[in-house]
């Protein structure tokens, strides 16, 4: 059991790591037991540990001491918990796993609505609420930097390119295994009483707040790890994997916009996980960095965290697009319109998301004369993003839709991305932001962003690579009914925090003036109704999951490579390299092939679906 | 492309065309009927509500455009099971080359107005009447008259129009100042001095309107939610007689 060896090596490491640090400790003639320092020193030591235990051991350490490597062997279910390296169970063990979280998070986010649907402290006291608002969001952030990226990156992109695997199936599977002891610190977290810093953890009051920070502190870290060796991976697998004739203008848009993303990961992580250690070492080893009566500085901690946490914003959105703009063209049976112009939006895109962070600072106290050009760079970002929605208008423009679940759900993309984009635009400007810095009016524009863009997003490509993934169909009346559920729940909820922010309800507050209760009302309701249209989602993902109707190798009849192969695919996913002749969107071009995937392989696709 | 397919689409393009124009002159009626902003009562207060109605008024053609086209097609593009694929039209010049001219030209102007321009007007007029030191602390704000030494806590006493700068610190965590009618925000940052000047233009106080408040607006702890005090603007004489009661 793959599983409980990592537990083992984890509980070891942590008992070593803190035998260590308390001997140190007690020889410098400090108190041996202090949990905060203990803790995060050990915690490196059990992620050590629980690596080795569930697979760095057999697959690393072993050749490194003249033994064979031990590969595991196991097949059906039980592949999903062990440390696999086919990138198809790994796609599979991210998407089940942040699933998981993002119903866990939507929980808290209910009674977080059940607690403001009234003036006055009702089921939680203003420390409770604080607490599960900081890990709603912190762990919603989570899903959106990792799900999409996990699950459908690590999945599907190999595949689209013609490959048979990623890169370094090993690292892709070191960078799964190091989620578990992400989902661990937060739950550690949850238990120690939490923290009340919000997702964005501010010094110094992180730097004050109690041990349930500095759990946040250590999974955002864990987490950064995973993302940072994930990308690497696909920025090697895209650059060197293509099949042959499969040149950069021939990638799918979706294969792009991961790709992009990827680069802005391994880029940018590294600076949250620099602001986490910077604040677990003030809260630790003594330094000083945020503490101003030593001569630190606080506001150099926002500079650090947005520098990562705008450009992550793109990191939750980018595979958004390339999901919707893959979809929409799928789905009118037209070829991507001003494909380059669409690769030049993402590629736009990432070039300037380092120069805007400061926007998340027009009232911080930052040198006032920094206003300016991150108002302008920040405005400036709209024509890039404006170069999706040109792709899409113009791919739709004449096309032959087909309303599948999918494309309903990138529509719903674009729909709700316009309104976070636009209201985006009003915050980047400085005299409007003055008013709405830190109100609901914030949580209503990033929430139309992350959750009506990138979650979206999710749910579309969900919807639209289930019949590969699991070779079953999903039910398309339930997949309808949970859309158009989900779609005005999420509007019902979101549209009126425009307008609390406006009369002036501001961001992370347990309690609110008595003029604002009648909208809070509503927003409450909306929230609910979003909540439960998860259950139509959930009933008709998990049954068809388990009694689906078969799927074909290609129900929606798409031209990429990845519904030219069996549903599922078999584990080296091509029998022969396919050989890329034109990009995959060829639709309504008479002679259009996108690949040649020799004889062999139509024999096997002709023969059904039971690989 | 044939004659009778020219056709089609210029009428297309028309229709669209129109449809358009309409909906952005009810988006516009819309906007400008709309009661966006709450109760104001500052200088400063007018220049933001104004960027924030123009930045509407640049929206609202862009929001319409993409919801116009967007679902004009939507409607009529509709396969009807046919099975056929759609037009394989994978660029057009003019319509790209608009695009980007137009969407770019929109944004230098929306840095340019309400931007820059905004953020001039907020700096103007530096010269104050009246300093106060505004002292944030878990959980309460206390305020200091620097030229008379007058130190208050709860309700915070402002003189009608005139120009006041607040000079703002912390003595723990981060917290903002910010007075929802007077549309200022500033954080208190512990280790700095942070700086804000308003001209209230409006008599009130907390009693009548919830916006005439001083609300902590940067997450601090427990105690965030609660962390605000009532604003009272008043006539110079009657501050000037509050004050003196005061102590000063
Ligand atoms: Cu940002
Ligand atoms: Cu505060």
């Amino acid at each position: 059991m793959t599983i409980v060896r990592g537990a083992i090596g984890g509980v070891a490491g942590y008992i070593l790591g803190a035998a260590l640090l308390m001997s140190i400790r007690a020889a410098a003639g400090s108190r041996a037991w202090e949990v905060e320092s203990v803790t995060a020193g050990a915690w490196l030591f059990a992620l050590t540990g629980w690596l080795l235990g569930v697979g760095v051991w057999r697959y690393w350490a072993r050749p490194w001491f003249g033994k064979k490597e031990q590969v595991y062997t196991t097949t059906g279910w039980r592949r999903y918990f062990d440390f696999d390296t086919d990138h198809k169970v790994i796609g599979i063990q991210y998407l089940v796993s942040f699933l998981a979280l993002f119903f866990m998070a939507g929980l808290f986010a209910m009674v977080m609505r059940y607690e403001l649907m009234g003036v006055g402290e009702d089921v939680l006291d203003a420390d409770q609420y604080n607490s599960l608002m900081s890990l709603h969001g912190t762990m919603m952030v989570f899903v959106a930097v990792a799900a999409t990226v996990g699950a459908f990156g690590n999945y599907v992109v190999p595949i689209m390119i013609g490959a048979d695997d990623m890169a370094y199936p090993k690292l892709n599977a070191l960078s799964f295994w190091l989620v578990p002891p992400v989902l661990v610190a937060l739950t550690a977290s949850f238990f120690s009483g939490g923290y009340d810093t919000g997702w964005t953890g501010y010094a110094p009051l992180s730097v004050q707040s109690d041990v349930g920070g500095l759990f946040f502190n250590l999974a955002f870290f864990t987490l950064g790890l995973s993302s940072i060796v994930g990308a690497l991976n696909i920025i090697v697998t895209v650059v060197t994997m293509r099949a042959q004739g499969m040149t950069w203008f021939r990638l799918p848009i979706f294969v792009w916009s991961i790709f992009i993303t990827s680069i802005l990961s391994l880029i940018f992580t590294q600076f949250i996980g620099l602001a986490m250690l910077m604040v677990v070492l003030d809260r630790t080893a003594g330094t000083i960095f945020f503490d101003p009566a030593s001569g630190g500085e606080p506001l150099l901690y926002q500079h650090v965290f947005w520098f990562y946490s705008h450009p992550a914003v793109y990191i939750m959105i980018l595979p958004a697009f390339g999901i919707t703009l893959e979809i929409v063209s799928h789905f009118t049976r037209k070829p991507l319109f001003a494909y380059k112009w669409a690769v030049g939006g993402l590629l736009g895109i990432m070039g300037m998301s380092s120069v805007v962070w400061a926007h998340h600072m027009f009232t911080s106290g930052m040198a006032e004369a920094l206003r300016k050009p991150f108002l302008a760079s920040t405005e400036m970002i709209s024509i890039p993003t404006g170069f999706i929605f040109l792709s899409a208008l113009g791919t739709l423009w004449m096309g032959k839709i087909r309303y599948t679940v999918p494309m309903l759900f990138a529509l719903g993309v674009l729909f709700n991305f316009l309104i976070g984009g636009i209201t985006g635009v009003f915050l980047a400007d400085v005299p409007v932001d003055i008013q709405l810095q830190d109100t609901y009016f914030v949580v209503a524009h990033f929430h139309y962003v992350i959750l009506g863009g990138g979650i979206f997003g999710l749910f579309a490509a969900i919807y639209y690579w289930f019949p590969k993934m699991t070779g079953r169909m999903m039910n398309d009346r339930l997949g309808k009914l949970h859309f158009w559920w989900m779609m005005i729940g999420f509007n019902a909820t979101f549209l009126p925090m425009f307008s609390l922010g406006l009369q002036g309800m501001n961001r992370r507050i347990a309690d609110y003036t008595p003029d604002l209760a009648d909208a809070n009302r509503a927003v409450s309701m909306g929230g609910f109704f979003l909540g439960t249209s998860f259950v139509v989602f959930l009933y008709n993902f998990l049954k068809s999951w388990a009694r689906g109707p078969v799927a074909p190798s290609n129900p929606w009849g798409a031209r990429t490579l990845e519904w030219q192969i069996p549903s599922p695919p078999p584990h080296e996913n091509f029998e022969v390299p396919p050989v890329v002749l034109a990009d995959p969107y060829g639709y309504g071009e008479p002679d259009s092939i996108h690949a040649d995937l020799g004889v062999t392989q139509s024999e096997s696709i002709e023969e059904g679906v039971e690989a | 492309m044939g004659e009778e397919d020219r056709n089609n689409s210029s009428k297309r393009l028309l229709v669209v065309g129109l449809i358009w124009l309409v909906a952005t002159v009810l988006a516009v009626i819309a906007v400008a009927a709309i009661q966006w902003h709450p109760f104001a009562a500052s200088r400063e207060a007018e220049i933001t509500d104004d960027a924030f109605d123009l930045l509407l008024l640049f929206a609202a053609p862009v929001f319409t455009f993409v919801l116009v086209v967007g679902g004009y097609t939507l409607v009529r593009d509709r396969d009807r099971g046919t099975g056929a694929d759609g037009a394989p039209i994978r660029t057009n010049r003019l319509f790209i080359g608009t695009w980007v001219v137009i969407t770019t030209a929109l944004s230098v102007l929306i840095v340019i107005t309400p931007g820059f321009t905004g953020l001039d007007e907020l700096r103007a007029e530096p010269e104050p009447d009246l300093i106060i030191d505004v002292r944030a602390e878990r959980w309460n704000w206390a305020y200091t008259y620097a030229e008379s030494g007058v130190e208050t806590q709860g309700t915070l006493m402002l003189p009608i129009d005139r120009r006041i700068l607040f000079r703002i610190s912390s003595t723990d965590v981060i917290h903002s100042f910010w007075i929802p009618a007077f549309r200022i925000k500033k954080d208190a940052v512990p280790g700095q001095i942070t700086t804000t000047m308003v001209t209230a233009e409006v008599l009130g106080s907390f009693d009548n309107q919830d916006e005439m408040r001083v609300q902590c607006a940067e997450l601090c702890g427990v105690g965030h939610a609660r962390m605000f005090t009532g604003v009272t603007v008043v006539e110079q004489a009657e501050f000037d007689a509050w004050l003196a009661a005061a102590g000063g």
